[in-house]
């Protein structure tokens, strides 16, 4: 079979799955999977034969993960989902994050409350890491505006980054066994000590790996007018790091706004980025113009890009995990909207088209070419 | 003592499709414990981890929610309905 491209789309009703070959003239869509029940996450783990992974987070009756073995066409329960030990006293509320792990049926998860599991049988049985869930912070951790998320997971070697809203950047270096606050200058406008050890709204952070220690964050933005204690607190919300995320600096000088939710690496180049700059008051685009950033050099310029989108009257927000981009030769960006419409931006988002323009509220979406 | 409880149409795929099961407990809590035995899926789409029920299920035995009642403890009497509702809410 020629190469696919897969589009993984987490709504607010359940999981959607489009298809196309490799020109991405005309996608096929499926669902919803999961029907009616909300997806904030999904994994197409590329490994051998193709599986594709989401949580489906039911307020009712709880999260369950979904798992397909045929490019999305069926979906089924893994025998369990994560779930905390009962002398723990916390319960499951949400599951925000999906990756994969070493092994080919290695799956790592992050949960709100913030908490790391894991799985060596494909997700049909689960195991806390302690490391990070029973964290001497970890009960001092704040849920955001989202709920107390862990949302991102990036491994690298044996360096596992993770990264909670509201706790910051966490780092082990030994594989997940221990993991330590790692957040030298990234900062928090909502606390009165603007550069905390934890604590900080981080909202997503990215990497490449043909450039291990460098990662992209973008970190609760927003606060250039801030004039209570501790003075302004100008462009703390887009951040890069080159020392395996020991310490970070602004990247943010020439966007409209450091405030958003997405940050993406293109797939052949570590120093072109791509975030999605909102309005801090209402987290929509600004003037009601959508547009996508992007940097070539490591955040040191950034260029406009809105060929395409809307020119007014937009007002969508793009969550943390909606932007996503696909690893063809000349790699297209996919951006899903609260208003239920998948973009897809052609050339690295130079020229923008809408794929899908009545899906429900969009969570996540994930791409793979398979 | 037989009890019977009622399944609602979305957790029927927990039970191997039943909508009606047949089990002996002379408490809500005793009776969620069977269920735990009987049908472990099940059971976790009604409580958490901790035990507690979930926070948008509402149990109901005959016609009496059993938060009116003596909440888990509510005895149960043979011929009982142990009624398992999702609480209406949407969006």
């Amino acid at each position: 079979m020629s190469e696919r491209v897969i589009a993984c789309i987490g709504t607010k009703k359940g999981l959607f799955v489009a298809e196309s070959g490799k020109t991405r003239r005309r996608f096929e869509l499926r669902g919803p999977f999961g029907p009616g029940v909300a997806v904030y996450s999904t994994l197409i783990d590329g490994r051998g034969t193709p599986r594709i992974y989401a949580s489906s987070c039911n307020p009712y009756f709880g999260m369950k993960i979904l798992r397909s073995t045929d490019l999305g066409k069926i979906f089924k329960e893994t025998k369990s989902a994560p779930g905390f030990p009962k002398e723990d006293g916390r319960a499951l509320i949400n599951i925000w994050s999906l990756e994969a792990g070493n092994g080919r049926n290695d799956l790592w998860c992050g949960v709100e409350p913030a908490s790391l599991f894991r799985s060596s049988d494909g997700g049909n049985s689960w195991e806390m890491v302690p490391g990070i869930s029973n964290h001497e912070h970890a009960r001092k951790w704040q849920p955001g505006n989202g709920g107390l998320c862990m949302h991102t997971i990036l491994r690298d070697g044996n360096r596992v980054h993770i990264g909670i809203s509201t706790g910051g950047h966490y780092l082990s270096e030994d594989g997940g066994t221990t993991f330590a606050a790692s957040n030298k200058g990234v900062g928090a406008g909502f606390m009165p000590d603007p550069y905390p050890e934890f604590g900080q709204c981080v909202h997503k952070i990215a990497g490449h790996p043909d450039a291990p220690g460098r990662l992209y964050m973008q970190n609760h933005g927003g606060w250039a007018e801030w004039d209570g204690p501790g003075g302004r607190r100008p462009d703390i919300g887009v951040l890069r790091s080159d020392d395996h995320g020991k310490t970070w600096r602004s990247i943010a000088k020439g966007l409209p706004s450091d405030f958003g939710f997405p940050i993406v690496v293109h797939p052949h180049d570590p120093d072109t980025v791509y975030v999605a700059p909102l309005e801090t008051s209402t987290r929509t685009c600004p003037g009601g113009a959508p547009a996508i950033w992007r940097s070539e050099d490591g955040g040191g310029s950034w260029k406009r890009l809105a060929r395409g989108l809307p020119k007014k009257e937009s007002f969508f927000t793009i969550l943390r995990d909606a932007m996503d981009i696909d690893e063809l030769s000349a790699p297209a960006l996919y951006l899903g909207t609260t208003t239920g419409q998948l973009w897809l931006g052609r050339d690295g988002g130079d020229e923008w088209s809408c794929l899908f323009d009545s899906l429900p509220p969009i969570h996540c979406v994930k791409v793979a070419v398979v | 003592m037989s009890i019977t409880v009622h399944v609602p149409s979305p957790l029927r795929g927990e039970c191997e499709g039943a909508s009606r099961l047949q089990l002996s407990a002379t408490s809500v809590r005793a009776a969620l414990e069977e269920l735990e035995r009987r049908y472990p899926a099940l059971h976790r789409s009604i409580c958490d981890e901790t035990g507690k029920v979930r926070p948008h299920v509402n149990l109901f035995v005959n016609l009496a929610h059993v938060r009116d009642r003596d909440g888990l403890d509510t005895a149960l009497a043979p011929g009982d309905i142990l009624m398992i509702l999702p609480a209406v809410s949407g969006g």
